[in-house]
């Protein structure tokens, strides 16, 4: 098979050589934009992960039946669950609803302020997966397949479109959980390295620590940047003498180029990542004035900067707070309380700037909760049918779509699996995931494996 | 290699790979389910020749929708489909015979049994020093392209050192080999290379990266495998023990099974199945059959590729549809690997399930568990004994509460002495209401408090019932014990030290002694292994659609067939022993031609055939099939020795060419070596020349990870991945959190066998070199060392370090230019700092990250 050099070689053959080989070297860059198979809904996406899973019923989803037969015994056969010796009753949503907005979409108290952005909401309400542990579910909301190592959403898009902006990565992960998966979720797997997923920190450091060094290795900590250029340009003509003896390699240009490329990178990313730029409106509308929203404030903001400079597909990840098998009431109410008004700031900063239009925001956990209680104060996981909502981009705004049965518990109406979001997600993003695969171990691969529906219901 | 895929489906297509690749995966997707091997219906099948006549004349208008009949029922088809199978009806339909039913050395090169061939005559047979020669030149005469001069003294030095130490020459070592002027002065370097360990170690990083091999289970919990670096070190040794290929592929399968106690090799052969026992592998998942069978199927993925070169997992849910691997031979794979042990426990519903782990010296385990088992044994005793106790104190003291606290507050309150002093300092201590009560309401202040006491020493009392029967289980699965409830705190009268206390047993005293003194003369755990076992044997059957659910017909134990296992032998335990002979039989077709392949892409950047997990119909064709199979059989003849491979490639004039050939226009892709490639370094050979050029590599070998701590939150392995100076093959590696240098290198993923590094180019990389506290370190390393000896001109400081860093001599030109440079960085810092600098600058050159 040919190789990347042998194609630069036979393809210049009759040209000016040295230009034509530069030439290629950059517009071989696998990162550079890329034409989509259709016109694109959306150009980016921001992914609000709400890791531990929260429950849908005390949400989004309001269950009047669960009101009336609170503390009766499960009348259903369950799914497999995790926690099996502690199944107790029939438990309502601890949190009263009520319907906000033109739209009248029902929230629950829990979110007051994202309650206020209803009409922007397109709330999924028949979410499914396959896993009942969290690792399995992160790994298949995050890469499709927990059986199996394969690349992350993120890379795939990345993969499919490229990214506007050379200067900083393309897919970014802002302080991912080290668990459950941990960088499988974020990895490109079998597509190459520069697919991969950029992690800004995770979840254990503090934001303070991690802005000292967003990226690694961004910055020189014993030289400043003029000594750094008289440094590289030495490098650079002992580079170009080299090459020249070499017959242009086009490998030795290309290294030559990615040198210049990580110079430029330091000089412009560090920007995007001061987050301490912005106005004290700004900062207020995120909640960072706030020692409790301050955390995923700073997460949603810095999602926001980086959107806006090209960046293809940002996480921010609330993490791993939404466990909550026991102690509901306290801790839902805590982690709600930490996350919704830098949901809501984020969701209306992106309006204001216009920015809305093509960023596709969605928010979701790796699965929801069940019906019944676990132990006197909690409830267990529940990936047969949840709640995410999306925003922006392509999405019908203020929509409700699908249903799960009476108690909370299954999907019964327009059931979105997991690939089916994938394939919907790409979709919005001029992406075939029929046609966006990879060659890899003697086949194609993509996101969507062999599954995945498009749900074009929920689009604008 | 990517890029080429996609040309490749822009050229004209030769009428069966026509059909191969527009035709066929239509029909295996789209017309199977219904018209295949198991179901004809209609009397229709898309799997012959024979079975699709009836279908052919109509097939263009039934799948256009335009007739009566619409297939597939399940949509159309898209146009370009049509299209592409009405091209193929046009063209006559030609069916060529299938990879399953046809016969397959008739099919594919690489299934046909390793020929006997002699080397070819060529042009110039001077220049043919190995065998190897001639193979390649006759392909470059064919080309009419003149092979490279060979290369300098100090190139072939510096290619030949990091190929097999992944170090650069030291300087001393370039002084020998330049003065060393005899026609064996090469020879003397491969073999005093060839006998460092350092071989081993960078020799067996190429095998580990085919053993998926990591530090952590990966998958959802990622737990660390506490034993991995012993499978590690194992390699490491079998490639400087030069152990003969054959014993080490059937050691890594069953070494086991091979050996009996006493024997010598006993404790290798355990170690050796970690290749197994490591893979990534869930633990959580709840459905156990399915996680049992994603094991298996890791291990048939792993196992297939690394050995054989087949994509065999593919066949998990339908016969591969590229080469002839029926379903069947999956199953007949996967009954072998569901015999083995993977898993110590499955687990309690809920939990986790525990990996395997093997001791080395069975003998010294049981010991060793015996007094474990008396530890717990004593402390469930001793538990139950405080239990009853504590229960007595309850009954006892329980109803005494309320007077001794009404009784003490009446004695304060009065100003007089109480009964108790003991518990009237215990209740000065306690905020609450008895502080503020009356003489109205102390009855019932004592008595809610009294209610209080006894409640929480009653729900201590549960939890301490609760945690007993956990302690148990855990016991039952050996497994470390969850920590004891903490008793009620000082705010409890029941609190040991407490007013209430009740005097302890004397059991509860001797067995305590007895706990405690089982507890310190427990030894350390003896060493274990990451290993396989033989487990229930089981009769596998078929999972059509992999759907383990729904099994079907039983299939027996055996070997893929495309390889050569068309006759396979009936199997004891497990099977392992038998395919691990199998695989290194003479009836085997791959497994020598996937591991020559393998050490010539490790010697030159590429292997002869490209797609190195893959040798099936979609796989790469070999630039020089003769010569692979040349190898092959020379390989096995001479008692599957990878040194001996090494030395017949290094004495080449191949591998000693120059790295520059100005007629090689013909083969841009020199994929007939008229020069030798050029390669970028691994991140380990850069890491490790750094370390090695400033002098503070950590050159300790083989041992343990130290990674204490198992929460996958606790950044422990990514601290020591930063702080260690050992090579970097001895970096702890979760499969969870890869160290961030490595990944930016293209380490891989540590979870799939891999296909050989990639080498891109990319920004993060320059970023490591040029910002990386770690390389400004070994920079100024570097730069202290050639300024310590001031008995050196500036210049030959210069020529030194080109000498080091470059292993070659610098031009006068150079040496002028490098002067300047540092005369005028040091205006803008100082002598140290210009140094530092100029060390920095040779370190990032493409002349330094390229071997060549």
């Amino acid at each position: 098979m040919p190789t990347r050099r042998s194609l630069l070689g036979g393809a210049a053959a009759g040209f000016g050589l040295l230009g034509l080989r530069g030439l290629l070297a950059d517009s071989l860059n696998p990162l550079a934009p890329k034409t989509t198979h259709f016109a694109p809904r959306a150009k980016r996406v921001i992914f609000l992960f709400m890791h531990g899973g929260p429950s849908s019923i005390d949400t989004f989803d309001p269950k009047p039946r669960l009101e009336r037969d609170h503390g009766k015994p499960v009348p259903f056969q369950r799914g497999l669950t995790f926690g099996e010796d502690s199944v107790r009753g029939l438990m309502k949503s601890l949190w009263p609803y009520q319907q906000h907005g033109q739209s009248g979409i029902a929230v629950s108290s829990l979110f007051p302020n994202v309650a206020t952005c209803a009409d922007d909401l397109c709330v999924v309400r028949s979410m499914v997966g396959d896993g009942v542990d969290h690792g399995a579910a992160l790994l298949q909301l995050h890469t499709g397949v927990f059986s199996f190592k394969r690349p992350s959403m993120g890379s795939w898009v990345l993969y499919g479109l490229g990214t506007e902006n050379q200067d900083l990565p393309g897919f970014i992960t802002i302080k991912p959980s080290l668990g459950h998966g941990g960088q499988n979720n974020w990895s490109s797997s079998f597509l190459p390295g520069h697919y991969q997923g950029t992690a800004i920190g995770n979840s254990g450091m503090k934001v303070v620590d991690i802005e000292k060094e967003p990226v690694p290795y961004l910055q020189s900590k014993g030289m400043n940047q003029e000594l750094q250029r008289y440094e590289l340009d030495m490098v650079q003509k002992m580079n170009r003498q080299h090459a020249l003896a070499n017959d242009h390699d086009p490998d030795l240009e290309a290294r030559i180029n990615a040198m210049e490329l990580g110079f430029r990178m330091q000089m412009q990313a560090p920007e995007a990542f001061q987050v301490e730029r912005e106005s004290p409106e700004t900062k207020k509308l995120y909640g960072l004035d706030n020692e409790k929203t301050q955390d995923f404030g700073w997460q949603c903001l810095l999602a926001r900067r980086l959107s806006e400079r090209g960046v293809r597909f940002v996480q921010c990840s609330h993490s791993y707070k939404w466990d909550q098998h026991s102690e509901l009431q306290k801790l839902h109410t805590q982690n709600a309380a930490e996350v919704d008004l830098p949901i809501a700031g984020l969701l209306k900063d992106l309006k204001g700037r216009g920015l809305m239009k093509d960023t596709l925001v969605i928010w979701g956990g790796e699965f929801g909760r069940t019906p019944w209680a676990q132990g006197a104060d909690g409830r267990d996981h529940n990936p047969y049918g949840y709640t995410i909502w999306m925003a922006g981009a392509g999405v019908k705004p203020g929509f409700v779509y699908g249903a799960t049965d009476d108690f909370g518990y299954h999907a019964v109406e327009n059931r979105m699996h997991i690939h089916d979001l994938h394939a919907t997600v790409l979709h919005l993003l001029g992406l075939d995931h029929e046609k966006l695969t990879y060659p890899y171990a003697g086949r194609n691969f993509r996101l969507t494996d062999v599954a995945g529906v498009v749900h074009k219901g929920i689009i604008a | 290699m990517r890029l080429g895929v996609l040309l490749l489906i822009a050229l004209p297509l030769l009428a069966d790979d026509f059909f191969e690749k527009k035709v066929r995966p239509v029909f295996a997707t789209k017309c199977q389910v219904c018209h295949g091997a198991k179901l004809q219906s209609g009397g229709i099948s898309f799997t012959t020749a024979d079975g699709f006549t009836k279908a052919k004349d109509k097939i263009v208008d039934v799948l256009s929708y335009t007739g009566k009949v619409k297939m597939p029922p399940g949509g159309k088809l898209n146009d370009e489909q049509i299209a592409d199978i009405g091209t193929w009806i046009a063209s006559g339909a030609a069916w060529p015979e299938t990879a399953v039913t046809k016969q397959p050395e008739q099919t594919h090169w690489a299934f046909r049994p390793v020929a006997k061939v002699a080397p070819p005559s060529v042009s110039d047979s001077k220049w043919v020093k190995s065998p190897i020669d001639a193979f390649i030149l006759a392909k470059l005469d064919e080309k009419k392209l003149k092979p490279a001069p060979p290369a300098s003294k100090l190139a072939l030095l510096r290619r030949v050192t990091f190929d097999l130490t992944g170090f650069p020459p030291s300087l001393e070592e370039i002084r020998a080999f330049e003065d060393d002027k005899s026609p064996t002065a090469y020879r003397k370097v491969v073999d005093r290379l060839m006998a460092s360990p350092r071989y081993g170690e960078q020799w067996g990083r190429h095998w580990l990266d085919v053993a998926r091999f990591a530090d952590s289970t990966g998958m959802d919990e990622d737990h660390i495998y506490p034993h991995s670096w012993r499978y590690r070190d194992y390699v490491v040794r079998a490639f400087n023990q030069d152990l003969p290929y054959n014993q080490f592929v059937r050691e890594q399968i069953a070494g086991d099974l091979m050996y009996h106690d006493g024997d010598a090799r006993r404790t290798e052969g355990i170690l050796a199945t970690g290749f197994l026992a490591l893979g990534a592998k869930p633990l959580a998942q709840q459905d156990r059959m399915k996680m049992i069978y994603d094991v298996v199927d890791e291990q048939i993925d792993s196992t297939s590729k690394a050995f054989l070169g087949l994509t065999v997992a593919c066949a998990r849910c339908h016969d591969h549809k590229f080469d002839p691997i029926p379903t069947k031979d999956y199953y007949g794979l996967a009954g072998i690997f569901a015999s083995t042990m993977s898993f110590r426990n499955l687990g309690r519903p809920g939990s986790v399930s525990y990996i395997n782990y093997v001791p080395l010296d069975t003998a010294e385990y049981g010991r060793y568990q015996a007094h474990r088992w008396r530890m717990y044994a004593t402390q469930l005793e001793l538990e139950e004994a405080m239990g009853e106790d504590y229960t007595r104190g309850l009954t006892l003291n329980g109803p005494k509460i309320h007077d001794a606290i009404a009784e003490a507050w009446k004695a304060k309150h009065d100003g007089v002495k109480p009964a108790s002093q003991r518990w009237l300092d215990w209740l000065e201590k306690q905020d609450g209401a008895w502080r503020t009560a009356s003489t109205e309401n102390i009855d019932k202040v004592a008595e809610d408090m009294a209610a209080a006491y006894n409640k929480a020493a009653q729900e201590w009392d549960t939890s301490i019932k609760h945690w007993r029967q956990e302690f148990a289980s855990e016991v039952a699965v050996d497994r470390d014990i969850a920590e004891r409830p903490k008793l009620p705190t000082e705010a409890n009268p029941f609190w040991p030290g407490g007013p209430l206390e009740t005097p302890q047993t004397s059991r509860v005293a001797f067995l305590r002694a007895e706990f405690e003194n089982l507890k310190k003369t427990l030894p350390p755990e003896p060493a274990m292994a990451s290993a396989v076992t033989d487990g229930v044997i089981v009769d596998q059957r078929v999972f059509p659609h992999g759907d383990h659910l729904n099994p079907s017909e039983p299939v027996s134990k055996h070997f893929p067939t495309a390889a050569g296992g068309a006759h396979s032998p009936a199997v004891t335990g497990s099977g392992r022993r038998e395919f691990a002979d199998w695989l290194v039989s003479p009836d085997n077709l791959l497994t020598a031609r996937v591991m020559v392949n393998r050490v010539w892409m490790w010697h030159f950047g590429e292997g002869l055939m490209r797609t190195p997990n893959n040798w099936g119909l979609m796989g790469d064709q070999p630039s020089h099939p003769k010569l692979l199979d040349y190898l092959a059989r020379t390989f096995v003849e001479g008692g599957w020795s990878i040194k001996s491979l090494h030395r017949q490639i290094l004495m080449s004039s191949v591998y000693q060419m120059d790295g520059r050939n100005p007629d090689s226009a013909a083969d841009p892709a020199n994929r007939l070596l008229s020069h030798f490639p050029r390669v970028r370094m691994s991140v380990e050979q850069i890491r490790d020349s750094f370390l090695a050029l400033d002098g503070t590599l950590d050159p300790e070998l083989g041992g343990p990870i130290k990674v204490k701590r198992m929460s996958p939150d606790e950044p422990d392995a990514k601290a020591e991945s930063e702080e260690t100076r050992r090579r970097t093959m001895y970096m702890p590696v979760r499969r969870g959190s890869v160290p961030v240098l490595l990944s930016t290198f293209d380490y891989g993923d540590a979870t799939t066998v891999s296909d050989g590094r990639a080498r891109t180019n990319v920004a993060p990389q320059a970023l490591f070199i040029m910002n990386s506290d770690f390389v400004a370190e070994r920079a100024k390393g570097i730069a202290q060392h050639l300024l310590r000896d001031e008995a050196f001109t500036d210049a030959a400081k210069v020529e030194r370090a080109y000498l080091m860093v470059l292993t070659r001599r610098s031009t006068p030109a150079e040496v002028d230019q490098a002067l300047s440079y540092i005369a005028s960085f040091t205006k803008k810092t100082n002598r140290e700092g210009a140094w530092q600098s100029f060390c920095h600058v040779l370190m990032s050159t493409n002349e330094f990250l390229y071997l060549n």
